[in-house]
């Protein structure tokens, strides 16, 4: 086996990598909340996040804001008629 | 070169000791770790041994590249047959005692009879030496790691051991090194402790010479940075593997209260987040950059100034969501008694919620319990309840035999109530809404196991394009692939695939983190050849190695076969079926697995793996791996 000179997968893998966005859960949207906000509302689904930075231009999910996120289920299930 | 390593045969019996080169053709059959442990445990264990009879053995392995310039390359595999479940023992961790045992020259250990009593095995530049370890009995898993270095005058040592629930043969005793890496499941340091084996010390100066090491070097500072760049890693590098935690309670995929709600509500208290603000700092095991395990100090009560590592993810579900209990203190005092104690975090926690449900019904009453209130969310007993387990005290000696025996000791319904497959418990994660991870716990080879098979990935709603890349490679699959982890279309060969991604880097000693777990765009098939080639010069293709991966899984197959594995085994709990999820989110929430569609996942996964409708290795199967003449005893 020759090292080959073409550009390996690691390097393709790291050149296409993105940051600054987080995916909702409910809806799977990718989101790009303001940098250090600690909660975010999707604008697709009206799910709240709260959010921490684990770098700078890096959120990620905390937990939902639980309150606002019950009452979205409770709605979305009372209109699909379910529990 | 890194294949220079020895095999040893250490019989504790007879205190005799015996060393053989590996042939290079076991090593291209097996690569090493879970590998070739797998063709040994086939091989040395004879059928219906007593796992905690002297007839079973104690397997010790390090991988093809442990201690090599792979990155994150620490692992050791330990295995035997499984005091828990009776049928394939397998349990690996990080650390730095597997580089360390390669670099005092030795690749594998086979342990077999019992000693007399107490002994440790002292590993040094090519030498090993059965001591008495009369002196270390009854000390935990730090205490013990200290005491060997002292008596051996080298604070480079590194030893790995059981602590005192491994000495009382509890059936989910671990093996532990350093603070908290465990080689956690199935039991592995019950079986130290029936054959009176303490611990194992290496320390070694042997170089392992690396095939093209200015080459090696160079491609694993590219596997760093594709490792290191993934959000996954970066987020490892902040909250340990306690961040999955933000995303699973959050859709509602926890397993709370044992098996009764999917979703722990407003418990602030054990976010990684806020576990985090106790945190010190981080460390890392051997060549690996993402230093995902946390370093505290508790800070209050009986254990204030214990100094702990961790807790993993999983020990805030045992902990946390499974227990019921919402408070960081107790997450963090219950990693830190199970790493001394020398305990299956999971399972520990798991049997403690298991019991805390027969106490709210009524099959456990405070007589059973010797007045211990085990009540959902009582911080006090859970921590309590580990003592009990790990000294085998009160209900704790029960619940010490693990999900089975438990049960059949308990009686009554008891056995309707334990979340287990195949006598062995499962994470606290809840899989009614997502069946490619619920078809990977019914059918992983060493029961209910989010290690062996688990398509993690299926939960990130990847598109199918990029899901084709991942699962098409190195076996082309042209069958369904959904982004919708709810489906139950295709899964089967995401659990296949992950399965035999997990047995390569098992085989390899290179840990999960750092290959397609949590992370889709992580090194795999396509990387591992050449990192093999400039570390050990040995060529192989990503076909090779998944062939490799196969053989080894295959071989896991045979044994739980051989021990007494039916179909019927492959199964979920009933409540999988019949009790849906009541939180979460719209997608999660009402769910429950339909037994008909599941019935065919199983099917279809036999059959991609070419087994019979019972689950048996078919002839032509076993012979295109070469495994139809087993047992061959070559080693």
């Amino acid at each position: 086996m020759s090292k080959t000179k073409e550009e390996s997968t690691a390097k393709k893998t790291v050149r296409g990598r993105t940051s600054g966005q987080f995916r909702c859960l409910n809806c799977f949207e990718r989101l790009t909340p303001p940098p250090g906000a600690k909660i975010f509302t999707c604008p697709n689904c009206g799910y709240a996040w709260r959010l921490s930075w684990f770098g700078p231009g890096e959120p990620r999910i905390r937990g939902p804001v639980w309150d606002v996120n019950e009452a979205q289920t409770q709605k979305s299930m009372a209109e699909k008629g379910g529990n | 070169m890194a294949l220079s390593r020895k095999i040893a045969y250490i019989d504790l019996t007879n205190r005799r000791v015996r060393t053989a080169p590996i042939p290079l053709e076991m090593r291209r059959r097996y690569l090493g770790g879970r590998g070739l442990d797998m063709y040994l445990l086939y091989n040395h264990v004879k059928p219906g041994a007593d796992p905690l009879g002297p007839d079973n053995v104690a397997l010790v392995s390090a991988g093809l590249l442990t201690g090599t310039l792979a990155s994150a390359s620490a692992r050791v595999h330990i295995a035997g047959k499984s005091p828990l479940t009776g049928l394939v023992g397998s349990a690996n961790m990080g650390g730095f005692f597997g580089p360390e045992m390669r670099l005092a020259g030795f690749d594998h250990l086979v342990i077999t009879g019992k000693a007399d009593g107490p002994v440790y095995l002292w590993i040094h530049d090519g030498e090993i030496e059965i001591r008495d370890a009369s002196h270390l009995w009854g000390h935990d898993a730090h205490q013990t790691q200290t005491l060997v270095r002292d008596e051996l005058g080298d604070d480079d040592i590194q030893v790995m051991t059981i602590g005192v629930a491994g000495e009382n043969l509890v059936r989910f005793a671990c093996v532990m090194t350093s603070l908290k890496n465990a080689a956690g499941r199935t039991g592995m340091g019950a079986l130290f402790g029936s054959k009176n084996l303490k611990a194992i010390a290496a320390r070694g100066r042997m170089d392992i010479k690396i095939a093209f090491p200015e080459e090696a070097l160079d491609y694993n500072k590219e596997i760093i940075t594709q490792v290191t760049s993934a959000k996954v890693s970066k987020t490892m590098q902040k909250l340990g593997t306690l961040f999955i935690w933000g995303t699973t309670n959050s859709t509602g995929l926890v397993r709370v209260r044992n098996f009764q709600s999917n979703q722990i509500p407003h418990a602030d208290d054990i976010e990684p987040e806020s576990i985090e603000e106790e945190m010190i700092g981080t460390a890392g095991c051997f060549g690996c950059q993402v230093h995902c395990r946390g370093r505290y100090f508790i800070k209050k009560g009986p254990y204030t100034g214990a100094y702990v590592e961790g807790p993993e993810y999983t020990s805030l579900g045992a902990f946390g969501a499974e227990v019921g209990c919402t408070t960081k203190q107790t997450v963090l005092v219950g990693n830190h008694l199970v790493n001394t104690y020398g305990l299956d975090t999971l399972e520990t926690g798991s049997m403690i919620a298991w019991a805390m449900e027969l106490f709210e019904k009524g099959i456990l009453t405070t007589k059973d319990t010797d007045g211990l209130d085990l009540r959902f969310g009582n911080d006090e007993a859970v921590i309590e309840a580990v003592h009990q387990i790990a000294q085998r005290r009160g209900i704790g000696d029960i619940l010490a035999e693990g999900p089975l025996k438990a049960a059949e000791k308990i009686g009554k319904d008891a056995i309707k109530y334990l979340i287990h497959v195949k006598g062995m418990s499962n994470l606290h994660s809840d899989e009614r809404p997502t069946p490619a991870l619920a078809l990977n716990i019914a059918t992983a080879s060493r029961g209910s196991d989010h290690l062996r098979s688990r398509p993690a990935i299926d939960l990130y709603h990847l598109p199918e394009k990029v899901l084709r890349k991942i699962f098409g490679n190195p076996v082309p699959y042209d069958g369904p692939l959904t982004s919708d982890y709810r489906d139950y279309e295709g899964k089967p060969w995401e659990v296949l695939w992950q399965e035999m991604c997990y047995e390569t880097v098992d085989c390899l000693g290179i840990c999960k983190y750092h290959t397609v777990f949590l992370g889709p765009n992580m090194p795999n098939f396509s990387e591992w050849p050449k990192l093999i080639y400039l570390n050990t010069g040995l060529e192989f293709t990503p076909k090779d190695l998944w062939d490799i991966a196969d053989r080894a899984y295959t071989m896991e197959r045979l044994f739980n076969l051989r021990e007494g594995l039916t179909k019927e085994m492959d199964w979920l709990p009933d409540r999988y079926f019949d009790e849906k999820t009541d939180r979460g989110l719209p997608v999660v929430r009402g769910k429950s697995i339909d037994r008909d569609k599941f019935r065919k996942m199983v099917d279809e996964y036999y059959k991609l793996h070419e087994w019979d409708e019972n689950g048996q290795p078919t002839e032509k199967k076993l012979k295109a791996l070469g495994l139809e003449n087993e047992p061959t005893h070559k080693l």
